[in-house]
């Protein structure tokens, strides 16, 4: 690993401070295309979407926008709606990542036992993440319809109530909640039962010289070793379950009831169907620092960053 | 007696788990069969209840999404966007992560970060200024707009896990390369790219998934022209009348490259898929 180190100033090159000069213009010159992309289509519309929400821009309304000053953030602190909004998704976000969490780990820990067919069966597991989730979307739709669905079907057959599903707004969250686990699952147990398979032996070794059980293993070996593949893998899932929106799009649009609001799904409707783009643009920037607040939160409390620096010191 | 006991211990543990295994396994395929089954049924089938499990196969929802739909031109108009958009990412992207590992830049880490931090960017906030932009510069609804922003969002996903891979080759390499007198970059392009190409080939599928697969930018910043694949499919449900089996046909229309493409490189899925954090 020595090796990787000499290469930011490579040994052969370099020596001459103008040789070191040019070498770091190579460098920028490498990088420009990435830094244009990045600012001209990622950092500009950003700082551009912070002007107009400081304005009542609305261009169904005909005329100029006036600048309004901080009152849409006003506007958007006494937002009950809003405010509902970014409940549902916290509670959509927590429940997801968690049931698919726990879930990811028993897979892994089944799969990790190799037995033949295993490795088919696994890569089946994988198909659902690649669907197009407005596919996923669709599929469920009908799956889960209340009359005439297989999904209550199945479950008339073996003896269960049939659900309402979408349909009761006590109940649509946690379908919405199930699609997301059953696209997503298979993302976290590819990455964790990747960790599983790359642990060293010794320490179970030892586990096993010492008489540990098997839960007593998976406690206090196993969970700890893979501690960092568990964060980065939920770290990312949460970044992605906070944008949710194409299924709650396709099966819900937020009812029954407002009861599957998620805040993508209610920015949408501020913004693209009332065309309050002012309104809009500051609750999106409300909900980014709220969302950017948890991930710093997580980040700090899972050491991930500890996690990344390790790696990038390797 | 004692020898027995645990021979059937094992063997109950073992049929357990192929029981926990296949249960699994039926979870996580059912939807995919059901779709692809529904896709095949005339809609009379999809909502006959107890459901259809035995019926003649037909094509004819396929047949209605070419003819009625016209699903062949949001087929080219996906294939076209995201290959561009990929492209792009990719060319930008290696060249970044190139400079990043291999060369002495001042601040190198902090600009790794600011661009990972585009992966955290939500599209719900972009999507905004990006319409208003759009149609100022007239470019709402064409391939620009939506290539310009796939090819953002692939950007992350490029640099962060292309990073590693030039990391993984050994240095030495490089050097000896350079020692016979070829510049930095003809170094790259003949020693380091030949032996990235796997790498690349991994990345770009990735990037590939997720500018296909997207749908939020697609549905606002296209009106009828540059309409992409998911597009289509949604518009399916949102008509007076739904029609499942188009909407089901065109689902698997769309999922059906990802699948097989990502498939087929599944060594590599991990690795791009934590941009570049976990080993797979």
């Amino acid at each position: 690993m020595a090796m990787t180190r000499s290469i930011s100033t490579p040994v052969v090159t370099g020596t001459h401070k103008a040789e070191r000069a040019g070498e770091r213009r190579t460098g920028v010159l490498l990088l420009t295309p990435a830094f244009v992309l990045m600012n001209l289509v990622g950092f500009f519309p950003m700082i551009y979407s912070l002007y107009i929400s400081l304005t009542n821009y609305n261009p169904t309304h005909g005329g100029a926008s006036q600048f309004i000053g901080l009152k849409n953030y006003a506007n958007a602190l006494l937002d009950p709606q809003f405010w509902h909004a970014i409940g549902l998704t916290c509670v959509f976000v927590t429940l997801s990542v968690t049931s698919s969490l726990v879930l990811a780990v028993l897979l892994s820990l089944l799969f990790n036992l190799r037995y033949p067919g295993f490795f088919l069966l696994r890569t089946i597991i994988l198909v659902p993440m690649l669907i197009t989730p407005i596919a996923v979307g669709i599929v469920w739709r009908v799956m889960m319809m209340p009359d005439l669905g297989v999904l209550n079907y199945l479950l008339t057959v073996l003896g269960f109530q049939p659900q309402l599903w979408t349909s009761s707004a006590s109940t649509a969250l946690l379908s919405i909640v199930l699609v997301d686990i059953w696209q997503w699952t298979p993302f976290m147990f590819l990455i964790v039962f990747a960790g599983i398979s790359s642990l060293p032996r010794s320490p179970f070794e030892a586990a096993a010289i010492d008489g540990a059980g098997p839960i007593r293993v998976f406690f206090s070996v196993t969970l700890p070793l893979l501690r960092p593949v568990i964060v980065i893998a939920t770290l990312l899932r949460i970044v992605d379950a906070f944008r949710t929106y194409d299924t709650a799009f396709i099966m819900t649009r937020g009812g029954p009831d407002f009861s599957t609001d998620l805040v993508s799904v209610y920015l949408q409707r501020i913004n693209f169907r009332f065309f309050d783009l002012g309104y809009g643009s500051a609750l999106s920037w409300v909900t980014l620092l709220i969302v950017t607040a948890i991930i710093l939160i997580f980040t700090k409390l899972s050491g991930f960053t500890r996690i990344i620096s390790e790696k990038e010191s390797r | 007696m004692s020898m027995k006991r645990p021979a059937i211990r094992r063997y109950s543990q073992i049929s357990l788990a192929y029981f926990l295994a296949l249960f699994a396994t039926t979870f996580f395929a059912f939807p995919i069969f059901w779709m692809v089954t529904a896709s095949l049924k005339s809609d009379q089938a999809i909502t006959a209840y107890p459901p259809v499990w035995v019926f003649t196969p037909s094509l004819q929802n396929y047949a209605k999404l070419i003819t009625d739909i016209g699903i062949a031109k949001m087929f080219i108009n996906s294939v076209v966007i995201v290959g561009l958009s990929t492209s792009l990412a990719m060319v930008c992207g290696t060249l970044g992560a190139y400079a990043l590992a291999r060369f002495d830049i001042k601040g190198k880490q902090m600009i790794a970060f600011e661009i990972l931090s585009i992966r955290m960017l939500p599209p719900i906030v972009s999507v905004v200024p990006m319409f208003i932009l759009a149609r100022w510069l007239g470019i709402f609804d064409t391939y620009w707009l939506l290539t310009a922003a796939y090819a953002l969002s692939g950007l992350p996903f490029v640099v962060w896990v292309m990073r590693v891979f030039i990391q993984d080759i050994p240095q030495s390499i490089e050097e000896a390369a350079l020692i016979d007198g070829c510049s930095r970059l003809e170094t790259f392009w003949r020693v380091t790219l030949p032996l990235l190409l796997p790498g690349l080939a991994a990345t770009m599928v990735i990037v590939f998934m997720f500018a296909w697969n997207e749908f939020l930018l697609a549905s606002m910043l296209t009106s009828n022209a540059a309409k992409t694949l998911p597009v289509i499919a949604a518009n399916t449900l949102s008509a007076k009348s739904i029609a499942w089996g188009l909407a089901s046909a065109a689902g698997v229309v769309m999922s059906l490259p990802v699948v097989i493409l990502v498939l087929l490189m599944q060594r590599y899925l991990v690795r791009g898929l934590t941009l570049g954090a976990v080993k797979g």
